[in-house]
C-alpha cells in the first residue's frame, strides 16, 4: 500500500487526486521524510509550469483584492507541534520534517522565480509582446535575458512608470523596458540615451504619444546610466533635462 | 553638462538581483513582512505575483471573469495566511502557485459537479489571447525553459502532466482522456516530474 502513496505524490503535486487520496498521501508525507522531500521538489517544479501562463489581470483586481485585504484579519502564525495543523495543501506541504536548509534545487527554482519577479517589476507583462518586434530582434532579446550574468536596474520614472534595463556584460547589450510613462504630451516622444563619463548618446526615440516600449541596446561599452527624456516628436540631438528616468547599471 | 544634471537627479535606487533569496525585493522578504500585517508589502507581492495567479487560474478556469473571482480569493488567501509560509519549506512563488492552482482546480471541478459543463465549454471555445500576453521579458525566458524541459519528456508524460496541470484533471481523468491504464498515467506523471524536475534543475 505505501508503494501506491509513494507513486501517488506526483498526482498529488499536481493537485490531481481526489480529496480521499490528497488525505491518505498527506498522512503519509507526515511519516515519511523521503516522500516529504520529494512532494516539496515536486511542488516546486510543478509550480513552475505556471511559469508559461502569466497574464496580466484587469487593473481592478488589484483595488479590489487591497480594499478586501483591508478589512481581512491575519491567521495566527503556523500551529507548533501537537496543535491541530492547517488544513489545506500549502500547509501540508510544511508539516514535513523540517529541513534546515533548503535544498539546492529549491535555490535554483527560487532564481527563476527571481527573474520572474524581475518581469513583474518591469510591468511588461501588458505593454511588452516579443512576437511584435522586429525580425531577429525578439531572438536578440531572449538572448540577453537568457544570459547567464543578466542583471536587472530599474527606477521609478517621474510622473509614474518604470524605466527597467536588463544588461549582460558578456554579451555587452541591454534591453530597455519602458513601461507605462506618463503621456508626453502632443507632438513629444520619449528618447532614451545611453550616459557615459564622456557624454551621452541617443539610443532611441519612441514613437510620439507612447508612453511605453522596449529597445535592444548593443554595444553597451562604459554605459553608466540609462537616461529617458521628453523631448519634440523625433527626438533631439542633446537631451532635454531633468531626465524623466535616469537608471544607473550595474557597476 | 549633462552629467551633472543627470547626477543632481539621480537618486539611490533598488538594485533587483536575480540571485535567488537576496535582497529586500525578493517575494520571500515581501512575505514575510506581509506576515506582519505591513500593507505596503502586500501591495508589492501582489505587483510581483498578480500575473502568475491570475495567469493560471485563468488557464484552467478558462473564464476571465470567473479567474479574476478565484485570483481574488487566492490572493486574499495569500495575504490572510502570510502568517503560515515557511521558507525553509520552499519558495515563496511556490507557495502561492499551489494555492492558486488548488483553488482553480477546485473551482472547475465543483463547476463540473454542478453539471455546469455548459458554460465552460462555450468559455473553452473562446480561448482568450493570453498566451501573446505572456510573452514577456522574464516570461519569454521562464516559458522557453519550461517548454524545452518538458520536450524532454516522453509523449505520455508530458500529455499527463500538462493535462493534469493546466486541464485541471485528476489522473484518472487524464488515463480516460487519452485511454490510458490508470497506474500507468500515475507511474508516467510522478516520472514525468521528477524528469522535469531534475531538468530545470539542470538548466538553472
Ligand atoms: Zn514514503
Amino acid at each position: 500500500m505505501s508503494e501506491d502513496v509513494h507513486t501517488l505524490v506526483g498526482a498529488w503535486a499536481l493537485d490531481a487526486v481526489d480529496a480521499d487520496e490528497r488525505a491518505r498521501v498527506e498522512r503519509h508525507l507526515d511519516a515519511c521524510a523521503s516522500c516529504a522531500q520529494e512532494a516539496a521538489e515536486l511542488r516546486e517544479t510543478v509550480a513552475r509550469l505556471a511559469d508559461v501562463t502569466v497574464a496580466e489581470p484587469p487593473a481592478r483586481l488589484r483595488e479590489n483584492v487591497l480594499a478586501q485585504v483591508r478589512r481581512t484579519r491575519q491567521e495566527a502564525p503556523a500551529a507548533r507541534p501537537g496543535e491541530a495543523p492547517a488544513p489545506g495543501p500549502v500547509a501540508d506541504l510544511r508539516r514535513g520534517p523540517h529541513r534546515s536548509r533548503r535544498s539546492p534545487r529549491l535555490r535554483l527554482a527560487l532564481g527563476a522565480a527571481a527573474l520572474a519577479v524581475a518581469a513583474a517589476f518591469a510591468g511588461v507583462f501588458a505593454t511588452w509582446a516579443v512576437m511584435q518586434q522586429p525580425a531577429g530582434e525578439g531572438e536578440r532579446i531572449a538572448a540577453v535575458l537568457e544570459a547567464a550574468d543578466a542583471e536587472v536596474s530599474y527606477q521609478e520614472a517621474e510622473g509614474g512608470g518604470r524605466v527597467t534595463v536588463i544588461t549582460s556584460e558578456a554579451l555587452d547589450q541591454g534591453v530597455v523596458v519602458v513601461a507605462d510613462l506618463a503621456a508626453p504630451g502632443p507632438d513629444r516622444s520619449y528618447q532614451v540615451w545611453l550616459v557615459e563619463e564622456a557624454g551621452q548618446v541617443s539610443a532611441g526615440v519612441m514613437d510620439p504619444g507612447d508612453s511605453s516600449a522596449t529597445m535592444l541596446v548593443e554595444g553597451l561599452g562604459d554605459t553608466l546610466l540609462v537616461g529617458v527624456t521628453n523631448e519634440p516628436a523625433g527626438g533631439s540631438a542633446e537631451p532635454t533635462l531633468p531626465m524623466v528616468a535616469d537608471v544607473a547599471l550595474p557597476a | 553638462m549633462f552629467d551633472k544634471g543627470a547626477e543632481a537627479h539621480r537618486q539611490d535606487q533598488p538594485r533587483l538581483s536575480v540571485v535567488a533569496g537576496a535582497g529586500p525585493d525578493t517575494a520571500e522578504a515581501l512575505l514575510h513582512r506581509t506576515a506582519l500585517g505591513e500593507d505596503d508589502a502586500f501591495a508589492a507581492l501582489y505587483d510581483l505575483m498578480s500575473g502568475r495567479v491570475y495567469g493560471l487560474c485563468l488557464r484552467i478556469v478558462r473564464d476571465p471573469a470567473q479567474a479574476e473571482e478565484v485570483a481574488q480569493e487566492v490572493l486574499v488567501e495569500v495575504w490572510r495566511t502570510a502568517t503560515r509560509f515557511d521558507e525553509h519549506r520552499g519558495s515563496a512563488a511556490a507557495w502561492i502557485t499551489t494555492i492558486a492552482h488548488r483553488r482553480a482546480v477546485d473551482r472547475v471541478r465543483s463547476a463540473q459537479a454542478a453539471g455546469d459543463r455548459e458554460r465552460r465549454a462555450a468559455a473553452e471555445s473562446a480561448e482568450p489571447e493570453y498566451d501573446s500576453v505572456a510573452e514577456t521579458a522574464a516570461g519569454r525566458l521562464e516559458h522557453r525553459q519550461v517548454r524545452r524541459c518538458l520536450k524532454t519528456l516522453t509523449e505520455l508524460q508530458r500529455q499527463a502532466v500538462t493535462l493534469a496541470y493546466y486541464g485541471g484533471h485528476t489522473y484518472r481523468q487524464v488515463a480516460s482522456l487519452l485511454d490510458a491504464a490508470v497506474p500507468t498515467v500515475k507511474s508516467r506523471i510522478r516520472d514525468g516530474l521528477i524528469k522535469l524536475r531534475d531538468c530545470l534543475e539542470v538548466s538553472r
